[in-house]
């Protein structure tokens, strides 16, 4: 007799959208049916079952083949080469949940590594830019229930948070917004004419890494200054004036930007022209700014390292105090620079996301890949630490885009006696600690 | 002909990292290259025929697509993933971001070129 279990309310571990009302169906620990959840999250919770691309047991590299070992032999190995090591990065962390990340911490400070997660690669530039300059925002049902003016720029959540558009800023109805879609203006700032932009009201389609420019052209016109020119970045003068007025017409505006402003030229900058603007649009309206984060728990990441630290993504222990310095204790350029001796990657494929000589580097020293399914990192990794996925086999606490923390739930049990990414890395503070005699 | 390389998420990249990235999967949705549709008339090939994409930073061979995303004159789009990351520019300016959007490349047709798979380009960085 097969034994079917119903869950409700599930948490998707996907994006930093983190949908939480997705339906799930068990038969026997296999999960069979997914529902509400996006194509990208209805893949991640069936690629949670047990196939071929999934690892159950440890495996460490031997002869050049990676070989099933046991947890101890996997663990000691691991715990010999960050004992060993004078400079070990650690980088990911942000697909996986707070308690694994606070062990993160610690276990780097041991070490005396460095510690980065995967913002450095996606909002990074955001954070910068909101150390310098601060950041007037809100949490996404405010903006469900109040925005009538969406301005998406550099983001496309069609594809990268497929339903941002249908819980939070578009389709949705809200408490003011009763119309949902009619009662909102949807603005789509992109050099392409993505999916967004073919749904929104506006599309300013601007030239490729020119965002610095246009976010001050509109903050002049915004001021009443007159520009003595035909365009700013390919935009028509004319066409700025009139996102000008809608801007500053709106009720409750709201910008949620993507990392069409943090990977171009510019980077921090192009945010820092951001959020200038939108604090002088609140000289005429009410408006807000929220990046839209990719991986589901990149914000608790930034969120457990700063409480912790001081400071959200590439900090340094060297010193035996955390230092904070991106551009020099990022994970790309640490491995640039060649300025470690062992990587631990956990929740993340560095392999298939970072620039080629980052990659090349990384290949050369000793690696540890704490990951569930196989990617390129893990199956270049010399071992192999096998999880249960956070959200999905174990639970734990994520922090959704807007900084709201969820508690995700526990849905099936892990294949064979793999741990929670927090339990593997409890045992390899222990085992470092013995080995360093502390 | 010479372009600006954009790369970035897609929801077919995002459902193919989801425990299929050393399969087909990940080909299909990441190793292709969005052409808008002017651009590709220019090319004079068919759909689905390699391309060579070369930067200051690396080449690489991927599938050649006509965008849906279109119109966007001049930019090409590889879905971020080995395939694009294999001709991005590295350098970080002092915040930790490399330039994955934006980096001018030079693209031709190829009649004869293999496309690889995620792992046999990251096991030829070895």
């Amino acid at each position: 007799m097969k034994k079917i279990k119903n869950f409700e309310d599930v948490v998707c571990p996907f994006c930093g959208t983190l949908c939480d009302d997705l339906k799930i169906i068990l038969e026997d620990n296999k999960i069979i049916e997914v529902d509400n959840a996006c194509a990208i999250g209805t893949a991640k919770f069936f690629s949670s079952n047990v196939s071929e691309h999934r690892y159950t047991k440890p495996m460490m590299r031997n002869n050049g083949k990676l070989e099933e070992v046991t947890w101890d032999e996997a663990l000691n190995k691991a715990a010999e080469l960050l004992a060993n090591a004078k400079r070990p990065l650690s980088y990911g962390w942000s697909s996986t949940e707070c308690d694994a990340q606070r062990k993160a911490v610690e276990l780097m400070e041991i070490c005396g590594g460095v510690l980065d997660n995967t913002a450095s690669v996606c909002h990074g530039p955001s954070l910068l830019a909101i150390q310098d300059v601060g950041c007037p925002t809100s949490t996404l049902g405010e903006y469900k229930n109040r925005a009538d003016l969406v301005l998406f720029w550099g983001s496309n959540p069609v594809h990268a948070h497929p339903r941002h558009m249908s819980r939070y800023s578009d389709f949705i109805r809200g408490y003011f917004r009763v119309d949902g879609h009619l009662d909102r203006t949807i603005i789509v700032v992109d050099p392409r004419t993505t999916h967004t932009a073919q749904m929104a009201d506006m599309h300013i389609r601007l030239n490729p890494g020119e965002d610095y420019e246009l976010f001050n052209a509109i903050r002049a016109l915004c001021r009443g200054v007159e520009l003595d020119v035909k365009e700013v970045a390919g935009v028509p003068i004319k066409q700025i004036k009139e996102l000008v007025e809608i801007l500053k017409s709106c009720k409750f505006g709201v910008l949620f930007f993507g990392l069409g402003l943090t990977m171009t030229k510019g980077k921090h900058r192009n945010v820092d022209a951001g959020i200038s603007l939108i604090r002088e649009l609140n000289e005429h309206t009410k408006f807000n700014l929220t990046p839209m984060r990719g991986h589901y728990n990149v914000s608790g990441a930034n969120i457990v390292f700063t409480w912790s630290t001081g400071y959200p993504y590439s900090i340094d222990f060297s010193k035996d105090y955390p230092r904070y310095n991106p551009g020099e204790f990022s994970a790309v350029d640490i491995l640039k620079t060649n300025d470690f001796d062992v990587t631990l990657i956990v929740a993340s494929d560095p392999a298939s996301n970072f620039p080629k000589d980052a990659v090349i580097n990384m290949l050369k020293k000793p690696l540890i890949s704490v990951e569930p399914h196989k990617t390129p990192t893990s199956e270049m990794a010399d071992i192999v630490l096998p999880p249960a996925i956070a959200g999905i086999e174990c639970e734990g606490t994520a922090y959704r885009m807007d900084k709201v923390p969820i508690r995700m739930r526990k849905v099936k049990n892990a294949p064979e006696d793999c741990m929670a990414d927090y339990e593997i890395i409890e045992k390899l503070i222990e085992k470092v600690k013995e080995l360093k005699g502390e | 002909m010479k372009f600006f390389l954009t790369t970035g998420r897609s929801i077919d990249q995002g459902v193919a990292l989801e425990g299929q990235k050393l399969g087909r999967e990940n080909v299909k949705a990441c190793a292709i290259c969005e052409f808008d549709k002017d651009d590709f008339a220019k090319l004079d090939c068919m759909i689905g025929t390699p391309v060579k994409v070369t930067t200051n930073f690396g080449e690489i061979i991927v599938y050649s697509q006509i965008s849906e995303q279109g119109p966007h004159p001049s930019i090409i789009f590889i879905p971020m993933g080995p395939w694009a990351n294999a001709v991005v520019d590295s350098e970080t300016y002092g915040t930790g971001m490399p330039s994955y959007k934006g980096t001018e490349a030079e693209v031709e047709v190829v009649k004869s070129g293999r496309i690889l798979t995620a792992l046999e380009i990251i096991k030829s960085y070895k």
